[in-house]
């Protein structure tokens, strides 16, 4: 891969930073009078999701990491695997169930998502922005209750839970918003 | 609109007071200049000019009025200050634009600390009326990122910037320095209503005399971010001579834009510049400090 030098710094572009690939967030540049410039940048970590900082002189360069995001449709799971499918080329991925963890309970079989690739590996796999789920346990719902005053925790077919007016009942099917974890209506 | 324009149209007029009722006597410099700066950081921003008529010349955008003012001195001025735009090529940011308003101003027999409470002054004009605190470059690394910046070798501050997710990148210690400074010590001067850091260390001296070890400059930071800067004057040709040599070469090692010694300026200094400090001082950033504080 090519590098990067911080004067091509942006919001969004991917790069290698301590073995790691990484998209940058923010890259705020510092100027004092006397002294050179400097380049303070936001990275998020594309493997653990967590947000970095680190500071550079103007000039120094990272690599760039080979990294493309696809629009991939999640076929099943096998247990220790999630399985997605390039509807294009209709090549199959694999991706290991601990890089699962923050969205397995949006997984939803013939779901487009978007799987990040790194050097032709997934490495991450963002659900869509709703996804219908079913209510497999809750209180039961309450009579003539159809305002939603309140709420109640349900749990989802998928193993999460997430908070629900108190009229919705078991069996129902309900969108969630897969950013916020929020209900967002009845289907 | 017309009040942001009223405001900074009075800002002016105060500050042009301040120097009417001390007898300093305002002037206009050349800013179309022969050589760019020789300023290892700072990048002048060219102009061909004449071109229409044949006779094309490269010019440079004055990046500080600094030269031409110490050869008004040189040749027996007395006091003076300027307002005016500078150019700077390369810089733009969050805190940073190619044009801003620079004051500069020179007084003769002032030292350091003399400039800094007449600096002061200028500020309570101004309407700023906190507390001024004063504090060594040395004391402001102790006290804020508990680092000896005077006794740390390069070595050493490599691995300190490196603890702090730092680049250490870096060819010359004076940089690194800097860079620490930006990072480690000016946050905690936003706390700070007005700060003058004063006494640099002897690879940041610039055009500062050098006593005792350490340089005779001082920075001004208001609400954590730099406004000025001002010097003890270096005052003989061959001081100045050294430092633009000095400069020159760590231009070209960096592969920056060439430049080369204004030997007019030299020529100047045949009669050494009598003591005297001068200071710019950025006014876009301090009138927007103004208008925070006024918020």
């Amino acid at each position: 891969m090519a590098n990067y030098s911080t004067s091509q710094f942006k919001a969004g572009l991917k790069l290698m930073l301590d073995g790691n690939p990484c998209s940058i967030i923010s890259n705020e540049v510092r100027k004092p009078g006397k002294g050179q410039a400097s380049n303070k940048v936001k990275f998020k970590d594309l493997i653990t999701g967590k947000t970095l900082e680190k500071t550079f002189k103007s000039g120094e360069s990272l690599e760039g990491a080979d990294v493309m995001e696809l629009d991939m449709q999640y076929l099943y799971n096998d247990g220790n695997e999630w399985n997605f499918m390039d509807p294009e080329t209709f090549d199959q991925y694999a991706i290991n169930d601990s890089a699962m963890d923050d969205v397995r309970g949006y997984m939803v079989e013939q779901d487009m998502c978007v799987v990040t690739l790194w050097n032709n590996n997934p490495i991450s796999v963002t659900p869509p922005n709703h996804v219908i789920l079913e209510v497999v346990d809750t209180d039961p719902g309450l009579k003539g209750d159809t305002a939603g005053t309140g709420g109640k925790p349900a749990t989802m077919n998928t193993g999460i839970v997430v908070q629900v007016p108190l009229f919705i009942s078991i069996g129902e099917k309900v969108k969630v918003d897969t950013r916020t974890n929020e209900y967002a209506g009845r289907t | 609109m017309r009040d942001a324009l009223r405001q900074k149209s009075d800002f002016f007029a105060l500050i042009r007071e301040f120097f009417a009722s001390q007898g300093v006597v305002e002037v206009h410099t050349p800013k179309l200049l022969e050589n760019p700066t020789t300023d290892v950081y700072i990048d002048s921003l060219s102009v061909e000019i004449n071109r229409g008529i044949g006779l094309s010349q490269m010019r440079y955008l004055h990046t500080s009025p600094e030269l031409e003012m110490k050869k008004l001195i040189s040749s027996g001025s007395g006091d003076i200050y300027q307002i005016c735009t500078v150019f700077r090529d390369n810089e733009q940011g969050e805190q940073n634009t190619n044009e801003f308003s620079l004051l500069e101003y020179y007084r003769l027999d002032f030292d350091m600390h003399q400039l800094i409470d007449d600096v002061a002054n200028l500020l309570k004009k101004l309407g700023f009326a906190d507390p001024i605190r004063k504090i060594s470059y040395a004391q402001a690394f102790l006290e804020f990122a508990d680092i000896d910046i005077l006794n740390t070798d390069f070595i050493t501050l490599k691995d300190i910037a490196k603890k702090h997710q730092l680049s250490s990148d870096f060819e010359w210690i004076e940089d690194l320095q800097i860079f620490l400074f930006t990072y480690l010590v000016e946050p905690k001067l936003a706390q700070i209503p007005i700060c003058f850091v004063y006494d640099y260390p002897s690879g940041q001296s610039a055009l500062a005399k050098v006593c005792d070890g350490v340089a005779r400059r001082f920075e001004l930071y208001i609400n954590g971010v730099e406004i000025a800067n001002g010097y003890d004057e270096l005052q003989t040709q061959g001081d100045y001579q050294t430092q633009f040599e000095r400069e020159i070469k760590k231009r070209q090692l960096l592969k920056k834009q060439a430049t080369a010694i204004d030997n007019k300026f030299l020529k100047h200094l045949d009669n050494p510049l009598p003591q005297c400090s001068g200071v710019a001082i950025g006014l876009d950033r301090m009138l927007s400090q103004i208008q925070k504080n006024a918020l």
